[in-house]
């Protein structure tokens, strides 16, 4: 076929083609910009370029319902607010961390090791889980005799330092006589929780790589006494500084025989 | 096309079809223990890593390794055989296969080392190993000159034949690397300036909202890159099997078209719930994914009046007749009806997941999971099937003495896929939520899904044993006796009215790719433009491998 003839019988075929795409595009513009919100904006009691506004999304909110008023006041469970600009902080260890240090090392040792086991161990935490404890106990999101006064005294940036300072301490090291007492059930709860009683695994968050909050602190060579204090802290709502209550609705659903075994399981085992 | 050289897209069919059917087969087992372990039976081996891990590398190997290498395994082979030419510039198509094999491989890697749990659909600000992520773009890479190649052989042979239409199986493979090329815009956005820096550790924070978008824009169009070898069977191989001819190409090049247009500006139907897009924008793509129903319908209303044509020629009378008269024994005709019959329910439930108020209703449930299983894994995977058992006679000039080990493969894929994906579908409805490695059975709501999934669990082990069967069948051709290629029947159907005459509109695509680029503009412009223009929120990275 010549090259004319072909071009002869193309021409309509471009030129409908063309209408008709166009066309449909253009029934959906006049249809989804502007008949639609302009009737669901009536019925809400918005005016018609508002709701076309909010349509195309330069104005917030649906052209369907007027924005919701609320007398409600949040009541958040920390003050926290992770940003880049905090994390790239948390990131850098500075001098001034083992200044503010000095203020706590009666309790959690020079190298963020307790001697007593009440005491936790910060030793082994990321920058991320001290800050968010110490800016808590600050907040008075949680609160401890002790802790919280001494948070207060603190600026935003010497909580930064300190966090910083211990976060690069290593954990403490088990003593491989007492260490690695296997209790099945516990690897179990703590590998696959119990989806029976809809207990997810701690190691959903608190695992190694787990990809939980940054905040979510180190359990393994954590103190005893310690770790069953804060778990039943958090199962009777004394404790409550978890977003989502995260560990209270976990905490509730362990016995106290549980509470004990998995502090136990988390002080002395070695490989974890 | 009388002569069908199949010289170069011997060995390179081979290599990609292996490598696809091999991840499938990997895949097959991963699916089948991730529905036990979404059962109320205890499973083995699983904690909620496993399971993560598990899903990515099963939506890994389905979605882009299985596909991929299909398509351009099948690709290579139709720009041979229905062009009649050798392939230009084949050192290129290994090069592509080479890539492909590296990126599968370094992406496989970091997913069974654990440090890639992002599922295969990314999820940032989640972020996994960079490695993952540089992977899956070496592979689409690959693809990319795949899409090249099929655009030059194209090209070459209109001007070694000016004035002769390109044929229609060959218009359809270079409509799909032309779609493929537009799709991968969006994911490549994503991964080389919003995920693979975030990975590395470059950006502290992702633009959710945007990334969400570019994948949507990729999202939807996959699907038809995955779909068309499906179509181009049905087209040009079914009714060829059935003893027929095709009743239009016209409408098949229009289909083609069709799915060029309206695969794009209509991802965001996968957004209908974010808070990012607005809803003259979500309605908008609605309305184009609702024409991405005529393409279907053309294909359902030709496919079967190419098969009715058969059923006569064969002697079928009456309404019904010629159904009972088509050669049900041949492998083709066997997986189109199936696949056909699929595409109902599949179809049916797509048409509910794109209406933006019923979309409400099934967002996030496992309806949308047995949705995609359904249409993908049942019309399209059982129609790869059918294609690599047409065309491996021709790769191998080996032929089994016996198709009843395919008849019996296909007849398990449909059940099983049936079994599995409707109850699945009917817990969706329930609410069972997805992306979840374990349910709580205990709940007395939730215990009575139990049983349902138990039969999900059955279907899904009937699929493996066809899978697994499937790979025997294809062993089957190697070790069979050999045959006179030239005594193998053609593959490609003609058509009632073979094309003489066609427009240049329907025998190249520089007239859609500027109609794709108006809709691209209208329906992505400002939802993406608004990130930059708008001070966006960002989410902080959330990495979930190495380091903790």
């Amino acid at each position: 076929m010549k090259p004319a003839e072909l071009r002869e019988i193309d021409r309509p075929w471009r030129f409908w083609a063309s209408i008709i795409i166009v066309s449909i595009l253009a029934f959906s513009v006049v249809f989804g910009f502007l008949v639609l919100p302009i009737v669901q904006g009536r019925a809400a009691g918005l005016d018609a370029f508002t709701a076309i506004c909010r349509a195309v999304g330069i104005l917030p909110g649906s052209p369907a319902v007027k924005q919701p008023t609320s007398e409600a006041k949040a009541q958040p469970t920390t003050q926290v607010a992770w940003s880049t600009d905090l994390m790239r902080s948390l990131g850098q260890r500075t001098q001034a961390g083992a200044e503010v240090a000095q203020g706590c090392v009666a309790c959690h040792g020079e190298r963020g090791i307790a001697a007593d086991p009440q005491n936790p161990n910060l030793a082994g935490q990321s920058a991320a889980a001290i800050y968010k404890q110490l800016h808590d106990y600050k907040s008075k999101s949680r609160v401890h005799e002790v802790m919280t006064g001494i948070a207060q005294t603190l600026n935003d940036q010497q909580i930064i330092d300190v966090a910083t300072h211990f976060a690069s301490s290593a954990r403490r090291d088990l003593d491989p006589m007492t260490g690695e007492v296997v209790d099945e059930d516990i690897i179990r709860l703590v590998e696959r929780g119990d989806p029976a009683r809809s207990l997810p695994a701690c190691n959903s968050c608190h695992g190694f790589n787990a990809g939980g909050p940054i905040e979510t602190p180190t359990l393994s060579h954590q103190n005893r006494e310690y770790l069953a204090r804060q778990l039943q802290a958090f199962k009777t709502d004394a404790r409550r500084n978890d977003i989502y209550t995260r560990m209270r609705s976990v905490a509730v659903k362990l016995t106290d025989r549980e509470i004990e075994r998995l502090a136990t399981f988390y002080a002395t085992t070695l490989s974890y | 096309m009388g002569e069908r050289p199949v010289t170069h897209a011997r060995r390179l069919t081979l290599a990609h079809l292996w490598v696809a059917f091999a991840a499938f087969a990997v895949a097959a087992v991963l699916g089948v223990w991730q529905m036990w372990a979404r059962s109320p039976l205890p499973a083995p081996y699983l904690t909620a890593q496993a399971y993560f891990t598990s899903v990515t590398a099963h939506g890994v190997s389905m979605a882009y390794v299985l596909t991929t290498f299909m398509v351009m395994g099948f690709g290579y082979y139709v720009a041979e055989t229905a062009l009649g030419r050798p392939l230009p510039l084949p050192r290129l198509a290994w090069l592509g296969f080479a890539l492909g094999i590296i990126g599968s491989v370094m992406a496989a890697v970091t997913i069974f080392a654990g440090n890639a749990t992002v599922l295969f659909t990314f999820y940032p600000p989640l972020t996994a190993s960079p490695f993952f992520y540089i992977g899956l773009v070496l592979v689409v890479v690959g693809s990319w000159i795949w899409c090249g190649l099929m655009l030059w052989a194209m090209l070459d042979f209109k001007r070694a034949n000016p004035g002769v239409p390109v044929p229609l199986a060959m218009f359809a493979t270079v409509a799909n690397a032309v779609m493929w090329l537009w799709t991968t815009v969006g994911v490549a956005a994503e991964l080389l300036f919003q995920v693979i820096p975030a990975a590395f550790g470059w950006n502290e924070a992702v633009d959710v909202g945007l990334s969400r978008t570019l994948f949507s824009w990729t999202l939807h169009a996959i699907v038809y890159f995955w779909l068309v070898p499906a179509y181009i069977a049905f087209y040009t191989m079914a009714p060829q099997a059935a003893g027929g001819r095709l009743y239009s190409d016209t409408m098949g090049r229009l289909t083609f078209i069709l799915f060029l247009i309206y695969s794009l500006p209509v991802g965001m139907h996968h957004l209908f719930m974010d808070p990012q897009q607005s809803s003259a924008f979500k309605f908008l793509q609605m309305s184009f994914t609702a024409l991405v129903a005529a393409p279907t319908l053309l294909t359902v209303f030709t496919i079967s009046a190419s098969m009715e044509i058969a059923g006569r020629l064969r002697g079928g009378r009456g309404y019904f007749g010629w159904i009972a008269a088509l050669p049900w024994e041949r492998p083709m005709v066997l997986a189109t009806g199936m696949a056909f019959f699929m595409l109902w329910f599949g179809g049916g439930g797509g048409l509910i997941n794109m209406s933006f108020g019923m979309n409400a209703m099934v967002h996030n449930t496992s309806w949308v999971t047995a949705h995609f299983h359904l249409i993908f894994g049942g019309t399209v995977v059982i129609m790869y099937f059918a294609i690599a058992y047409a065309i491996w006679p021709t790769l191998t000039n080996r032929m089994p003495v016996s198709l009843r080990h395919q008849r019996l493969q296909l007849w398990l894929w449909f059940i099983g896929m049936m079994v599995m994906t409707l109850p699945w579908h009917y817990l969706g409805l329930q609410g069972q939520w997805r992306r979840v490695a374990t349910f709580n059975y205990s709940d007395p709501i939730i215990a009575g899904w139990g049983p349902w999934v138990i039969v999900s669990l059955v279907g899904g082990i009937i699929l493996l044993a066809s899978a697994l069967l499937f790979v025997w069948n294809l062993l089957e051709f190697h070790r069979a006796g050999a045959v006179v290629a030239t005594g193998l029947r053609p593959l490609y159907a003609l058509a009632v009215h073979p094309p003489e005459r066609v427009p240049a509109a329907l025998n190249g695509f520089a007239l859609w790719n500027v109609l794709v680029l108006v809709l691209m503009i209208a329906a992505y412009g400002y939802p993406i433009a608004q990130f930059f223009i708008i001070d966006a929120p960002e989410a902080i990275v959330h990495r979930v491998y190495g380091g903790g």
